[in-house]
């Protein structure tokens, strides 16, 4: 009897989805609506999911099935944001939509999902393998698994995964504890914990960069590289989210994941194969290489920023302490600013510049890898702004990489100017590149862990950052320290004048 | 002869590039971008349909960016070659950078064929994967192809255009032995029936259900086809990997094309009729939408392939072999 599937064309056909059912907590949610729903039609709409695959939503509103079938195809219709609703293909995915309302703290609940699911196995042939995917609070995750594992809906006839998603935890201790209480229920390697920045093509285009090719991995370290520069930026404020951002804040929503996550992609050593467990093995290893700071190297290396009211366009625009749902006197970090180390031959010395903030003057995400100076300037007094050599990975909003260097203008004279080399993604590659919630639920779905992140690395991340929030919190905060539309506290400029370094403006 | 000197198609396509980004230089535009991951040959006959073919290279384009060279066969006895440059532009969606390829266009009489590598050859992009779509029957009979085939990386054929399909699949098999890379756009119809076998074999229960002996099928309408001795050897290839041992059936017939497997008291039947393919596992019935792939849709496949195709190739061996057994 083969092992595996003796039929398969790797070069041809594209990874398909094996029967499965997908239950999502907190189906009436923003998440659901706006990301999960619009990936899995997405991929329905590719045919990359089985003709038996069935979802099956819950949360505490009462809906019919069908009430819940027309709620999702008002929000796939309003969020995809490239695809339009193809009429035949909903109807044969709404065929698979169902809906069980219910209390998480209520045991009912999960026998009826149990109850539910044996029945989607029977009529659709789900082969028993089914995927949990936690879209709820964040407070209600230990809940929901504690519902799971009594119901006994962890073990089945096929595979049982659970998805969480961010965050995991508010710092090292209630990280732990989550982890803890997953774990009751599901073993490390069915816990899936997303991180939408991965699934991103740029984000994965940089293992491609660094490792498919010959020529930058020998100067991918310190003897080449001066500093590197990772920005997140937000042209726009908390968009209604005001009470759940004023308990994370910048650092806690965005540099503790996402941004870590991509430091550790550009800076990691190379896997040994593509493996899952390769690949997270040493971008683990990369997070853990990152030294934690003293209290007093936070106060030269870490800059917290909230942003103030102002005129933007001709428009007024409210600071943080006036957004709705948002204490007036609020301390929450709108922008962070970090300077890391990591401890390794490597990289030893180089300072990565983290930032990330909310109305800043445009949205933008890019990592910016500078370059050493020519180690002789020949051209004394005729180089242009001496600008040293740039690559920048740009992840959002228009997907690319460019290298900087200096060139002879031409005419007499050995007059230098820099100039970019860009390779812009849309358009090289016609092919419409899928959503990160489309790549991530495709790899869960298929039991690939690659661009999840593993327990190990959430502690290390959050070693990282939770002396940096402790320290802050101790020292007190004078907000607002920015205006809206600009690039962020004078202090954060002052972090990297004192190495010789300024922020780029992307 | 007529003469077409290379370097006078090399300066025409500089000089093109000075008036496409002229053109493209508008108040809001930023400018052309030159897009190329390739070189394109495509051979051709004149009685080609060329707006047709305009159409296929244009959709092409923004997935694989190449420079296009067309050859286009006029038959006739004079020894003439003729050819023009022009651009493929396309404005990406929510830009305002146009994305331009070239594209040169070559006619040649039959007489002249033999100096089509010599002005093709400095036309090629250094560096790049050449890849040559012979998409005409006349020209693989040829003498001169074997010269023309020899300037590409990969070559691809159309088989189903091609009558006596047992002997064409034993004369590409003996290219593909001497080395030669090839796809061949009949194998490429078949994608759509292969992966709805494959997928049905995605389910571990299914799969264990492939031991000991099985007994494929296919059935074409009409005369034995390439495409159903590649189908048969594709299956009778990945079950014999499998440790499975398949006795195999080519046979043609009124009733709608077919493949079928057996294995103990598993069965499965892929069947197309009426732009559909249904998939029946042990009674229990399921169909797709299957309409008829165009150019377009075949070549964006096999131009995704630049190197080897191992599936295929084992496929191709394995079909010659069958080629000497059918006609049952």
């Amino acid at each position: 009897m083969p092992a595996e599937n003796p039929f398969q064309d790797p070069l041809r056909f594209e990874r398909r989805i094996p029967p499965c059912a997908v239950v999502i907590f907190g189906a009436n949610g923003d998440l659901t609506k706006r990301k999960l729903l619009p990936a899995l039609y997405r991929l329905a709409y590719d045919r990359r999911l089985s003709p038996g695959f069935a979802i099956v939503g819950t949360s505490r509103t009462p809906l019919t099935d069908d009430q819940f079938r027309d709620k999702m195809k008002e929000a796939v219709t309003s969020f995809s944001e490239d695809t339009q609703l193809d009429e035949d293909v909903w109807k044969t995915f709404a065929e698979g939509l169902h809906y069980v309302a219910g209390d998480l703290g209520d045991v009912g609940l999960f026998q009826r999902i149990g109850e539910k699911l044996a029945h989607l196995d029977e009529a659709h042939q789900t082969g028993g393998n089914v995927l949990f995917y936690l879209s709820t609070q964040p407070s209600q995750y230990a809940l929901a698994a504690q519902g799971i594992g009594a119901a006994g809906l962890q073990h089945g006839a096929g595979w049982r995964r659970l998805v969480v998603e961010k965050p995991f935890g508010h710092d090292l201790a209630s990280a732990r504890e989550l982890s803890d209480h997953l774990h009751e229920v599901f073993t490390e390697s069915d816990v899936y914990r997303i991180d939408h920045y991965l699934g991103k093509e740029t984000v994965q285009n940089i293992l491609a960069f660094r490792f498919g090719n010959g020529i930058f991995e020998p100067l991918w370290n310190r003897r080449y590289i001066n500093h590197v520069e990772i920005t997140a930026a937000e042209s726009i404020g908390v968009e209604g989210r005001g009470a759940y951002y004023q308990e994370a804040g910048a650092l806690a929503d965005m540099i503790q994941n996402h941004l870590l996550q991509v430091m550790a992609t550009i800076a990691m050593e190379p896997s040994a194969s593509f493996q899952a467990t390769s690949v997270r093995d040493e971008r683990s290893k990369l997070l853990r290489s990152m030294k934690p700071m003293t209290p007093d190297e936070i106060r030269q290396n870490a800059v917290a920023g909230q942003y103030g009211p102002a005129r933007i366009g001709g428009e007024d625009v409210p600071g943080f302490r006036q957004e709705p749902g948002v204490s007036a006197n609020s301390n929450t970090d709108t922008y962070a600013a970090v300077t890391l180390f990591v401890e390794n031959w490597r990289w030893a010395g180089v300072p990565f510049y983290v930032r990330t903030g909310k109305r800043m003057p445009k949205r933008v995400t890019e990592i910016a890898i500078h370059f050493n100076n020519a180690p002789l300037a020949i051209f004394d007094g005729e180089t242009g702004d001496g600008t040293p050599n740039l690559l920048i990975v740009r992840i959002q909003p228009e997907e690319g990489i460019s290298l900087k260097f200096l060139s002879k203008r031409p005419g007499a004279g050995m007059k230098l100017r820099p100039v970019s080399m860009d390779f812009n993604y849309g358009s090289s590659f016609g092919e419409r590149s899928p959503s990160a919630y489309e790549t991530l639920l495709l790899d869960a779905l298929l039991g690939d862990a690659t661009l999840y992140t593993r327990q190990d690395m959430v502690e290390a991340s959050w070693a990282v950052v939770e002396p940096i929030q402790n320290a802050w919190h101790a020292d007190g905060f004078d907000f607002p320290n920015y205006a809206a539309g600009t690039w962020g506290p004078a202090a954060a400029d002052a972090m990297l004048a004192r190495r010789g370094h300024e922020w780029r403006k992307p | 002869m007529a003469a077409t000197p290379p370097e006078k198609i090399l300066k025409e396509l500089a000089e093109l590039w000075v008036t496409t980004s002229k053109e493209g230089g508008g108040e809001a535009a930023q400018g052309v971008l030159r897009a190329c991951s390739m070189t394109l040959i495509v051979m051709t006959e004149d009685r080609d349909d060329p707006a047709d073919l305009g159409e296929t290279i244009a959709a092409l384009m923004p997935e694989h960016p190449a420079r296009t060279i067309v050859v286009r066969l006029t038959g006739g006895g004079d020894r003439s070659l003729g050819q023009r440059v022009f651009a493929q532009c396309w404005m990406p969606f929510g830009q305002r950078r146009q994305i331009c390829c070239e594209q040169v266009e070559i006619t040649c009489a039959d007489a002249s064929l033999g100096d089509v590598p010599s002005v093709v050859l400095p036309l090629e992009v250094p560096d790049l994967p050449v890849i040559l779509w012979c998409r005409s029957p006349r020209l693989l009979a040829m003498a001169e192809f074997s010269a023309l085939a020899g300037m590409a990386r990969r070559v691809l054929v159309d088989s189903g255009a091609l009558p006596d399909a047992p002997a064409v699949v034993r004369r590409l098999a003996d290219e593909a032995a001497r080395g030669m890379l090839l796809g061949d756009l009949a194998w490429t119809r078949l994608s759509r029936w292969r992966q709805s076998l494959a997928q049905i074999f995605e389910d571990p229960h299914n799969t264990g259900c492939l031991a000991g002996s099985a007994r494929i099928t296919v059935c074409d309408a009409g005369a034995i086809t390439t495409r159903a001795l590649y189908m048969a050897a594709w299956m009778a290839a990945a079950l014999e990997a499998a440790g499975v041992s398949p006795a195999v059936r080519i046979r043609t017939s009124a009733q709608p094309t077919f493949a079928e497997l057996e294995c103990g008291s598993f069965h499965v039947r892929l069947e197309r009729q009426d732009g559909h393919l249904t998939a029946i596992v042990n009674g229990l019935s399921q169909w797709t939408l299957m309409p008829k792939p165009d150019d377009y849709l075949l070549l964006r496949e096999e131009l995704g392939i630049v190197n080897h195709d191992p599936v295929f190739e084992k496929t191709l061996a394995s079909a010659a072999r069958f080629s000497y057994s059918t006609g049952e």
